[in-house]
């Protein structure tokens, strides 16, 4: 079960995106945008094997709790193939839609290997005007 | 050239602990350097430190990972450093991946990608981690020439952008000639890491550092919570002068001795109380450091085959009370017994406190318990390194005296069983003699490097005042030294 912070700094950045309201972007979702962000800025940090190996970690973790996410399938280069383009009736997830868990993932394996603090730099670093100061840590405190 | 027409070379904190001293003061500005070693050995650590203690948002430092660590592992496992600072990443550090480009690509992309990313953010220092992985792929594919234009060009260009660089790789001694790196290289820095029966021995040594002087020779580090920590062989002190030798004689607070000595112990020698098990040795010193604090000369004690509540509970026995100069910092006890130590990590414990309270004695008891606490690899060096730390300690004006425990024999009468006796400027030998059924105690000074001393062979006891030597030398026998003496009558007595 994913901690209640990364859901809530995931939602964060798709809400970030959302509201970004560049016309060039109407047509990809924002779950897309956050996702290749992340990839842009993890493959420079990691290399694309390091990064491919993250998300692949991160999706086979979202398909768990949501099965409808299995259309997904990650590229040679990291990007997600599917995403943006789901979501069927039924796939909902009580907590949030599967690309909120998806992004969730992928941030939450972050968070294991490098820390939060860690973390929420590099998220910081990809999105300066996000405001992550308050992100709930899970455990009633704040970032 | 006048020294004012000279270019000034700035040089940079290496962030690690003793290294700038042994470098020189400092690693020269926009020097191009390899750090070289085996896996394990610390070379990463060692540009992290480098990294954290330069980079800043207006001159960031750029740290490329190539085929080796996975960055995210290197960033979780070197987080755990404390001179790992998070809130410098990424605008002050930042990690770019080149692996595919390497894998991928030739020399010529990688070179063009490194160029581009100094291009946009202008550091201060540029790191490549793992250079080896980078030319072995290059093996493959372009030739040798190229490898050394590839070289050329990345040296020329990161120094032309005011760059420090590191190249990190994992070589071998023996390819230190014909390797094109080596000869480009500004700085080379070696470092070592060899089992010594069940210790780990870390060294490092800087091959070759253009531009100023750094101190020759293997130095021993240690990786610790704080990351490397380096041990000069010269302890910090290879620019200080010696200070001159005064007329100085300080007190063992024992008043037959200091007469027999002409006087106490010229300040900043170094001495030598050497007999057997239960002689008095450590009681001896003991009085030397009690005597310096009533004098106003702090003290360190150095044990090594006791903890210092013992040390002082004995003290106190002896009406010496070492409890309250350790409480008004006139007095250290430092208990160093791991069992892995290098002389140059006991040394420099040593030298932080003898610069923290101002030492003017130091105690060091024992040499055998000394060695002991070694590493076995430092032991073959003992001598060495013990002529190396009382050369370095002496030379800061502290007199020393140690004690050293010496199998009794009464067929010859050693001084020390390490030879030591050259590195000592004074020696005081204690002794059991077997006079008329009883065990008895002598005391002799073998010499005094400083002038004329007693060649009296005293008797003494210890006592609960100490040591209290008799005021006159021990008359009506002969071959005393032997510890078996014989009794002379006294007509033959010379006077």
């Amino acid at each position: 079960m994913l901690p209640l912070e990364t859901r809530d700094l995931a939602q964060r950045l798709l809400a970030s995106e959302a509201s970004a309201g560049n016309p060039s972007h109407s047509t990809e979702s924002a779950a897309l945008r956050v996702y290749e962000k992340l990839r842009r800025n993890l493959c420079a940090l990691a290399g694309v094997a390091g990064f491919r190996a993250l998300a692949a970690r991160a999706l086979t973790l979202a398909k768990a709790e949501v099965p409808g996410l299995s259309v997904m399938q990650i590229m040679a280069d990291g990007s997600m193939q599917g995403l943006g383009e789901m979501d069927p009736p039924g796939d909902k997830h009580p907590d949030g839609n599967g690309e909120v868990i998806l992004i969730a993932e992928l941030l939450g394996l972050l968070m294991i290997f490098i820390g939060r603090s860690m973390t929420l730099r590099l998220v910081q670093d990809a999105w300066p005007e996000a405001d992550l100061e308050n992100c709930n840590s899970g455990d009633g405190t704040r970032a | 050239m006048s020294t004012q027409d000279k270019v000034t070379i700035h040089k940079l904190p290496t962030g690690v602990p003793g290294l700038d001293d042994i470098v020189g003061g400092g690693l020269p500005e926009f020097s191009f350097n390899i750090i070289a070693g085996a896996p394990g050995s610390g070379k990463t650590t060692l540009a992290h430190q480098f990294v954290f203690a330069n980079a800043s948002p207006e001159r960031p430092a750029l740290y490329f990972t190539v085929l080796g660590e996975s960055a995210i592992k290197m960033l979780r496992y070197q987080q755990q450093y404390t001179f790992f600072d998070p809130s410098k990443l990424p605008d002050s550090v930042r990690f770019i991946n080149l692996s595919q480009i390497v894998l991928e690509k030739d020399l010529g992309a990688v070179l063009a990608e490194i160029i581009k990313e100094v291009e946009k953010s202008n550091p201060a220092v540029v790191v490549v981690d793992s250079f080896r992985t980078m030319v072995r792929k290059s093996h493959n594919g372009p030739s040798e020439l190229d490898l050394q234009s590839f070289i050329q060009q990345l040296a020329l260009f990161l120094a032309s952008w005011q760059a420090t660089t590191f190249l990190i790789g994992e070589y071998a001694e023996d390819e230190l000639r014909d390797n094109p790196i080596f000869t480009v290289a500004d700085g080379l820095f070696w470092l070592r890491q060899t089992a010594e029966r069940n210790s780990i021995v870390r060294k490092l040594q800087i091959v070759k550092l253009r531009g100023q002087a750094s101190v020759p020779g293997l130095h021993t580090f240690r990786i610790t919570d704080g990351g490397l920590q380096a041990f000069s062989r010269t302890f910090g002190l290879s620019g200080h002068k010696r200070k001159d030798r005064g007329t100085h004689r300080l007190s063992i607070g024992i008043p037959a001795l200091d007469r027999m000595m002409g006087g106490g112990i010229p300040e900043g020698d170094s001495v030598l109380v050497t007999g057997a098990s239960g002689t008095g040795k450590s009681v001896l010193a003991t009085q030397f450091i009690a005597e310096g604090i009533r004098q106003g000369e702090p003290g360190i004690v150095a044990v090594f085959e006791e903890r210092p509540q013992a040390y002082t509970d004995r003290a106190s026995k002896l009406g010496m009370d070492l409890v309250t100069p350790q409480e008004d910092g006139k007095l250290l006890i430092l208990y160093l017994r791991p069992l892995d130590l290098s002389v140059d990590e006991t040394m420099n414990e040593i030298l932080e406190a003898v610069k923290k309270i101002g030492a003017k004695r130091l105690v060091i008891d024992s040499l055998a318990g000394f060695e002991m606490a070694l590493s076995p690899g430092f032991r073959e060096d003992f001598r060495e390194s013990l002529y190396r730390m009382i050369f370095a300690l002496t030379g800061i004006g502290v007199t020393i005296l140690s004690t050293v425990e010496v199998d009794e024999s009464f067929t010859e009468f050693p001084f020390s069983t390490y030879s030591i006796s050259f590195l000592t400027d004074d020696i005081i030998r204690l002794r059991y003699v077997s006079i008329g059924g009883q065990l008895r105690k002598i005391l002799v000074i073998i010499k005094m490097r400083g002038g004329s001393h007693s060649q009296d062979v005293r008797e003494y006891e210890i006592t609960s005042d100490g040591l209290v030597i008799a005021s006159e030398r021990l008359k009506g026998y002969e071959r005393l030294i032997s510890g078996i003496p014989d009794r002379v009558r006294p007509s033959d007595e010379k006077e």
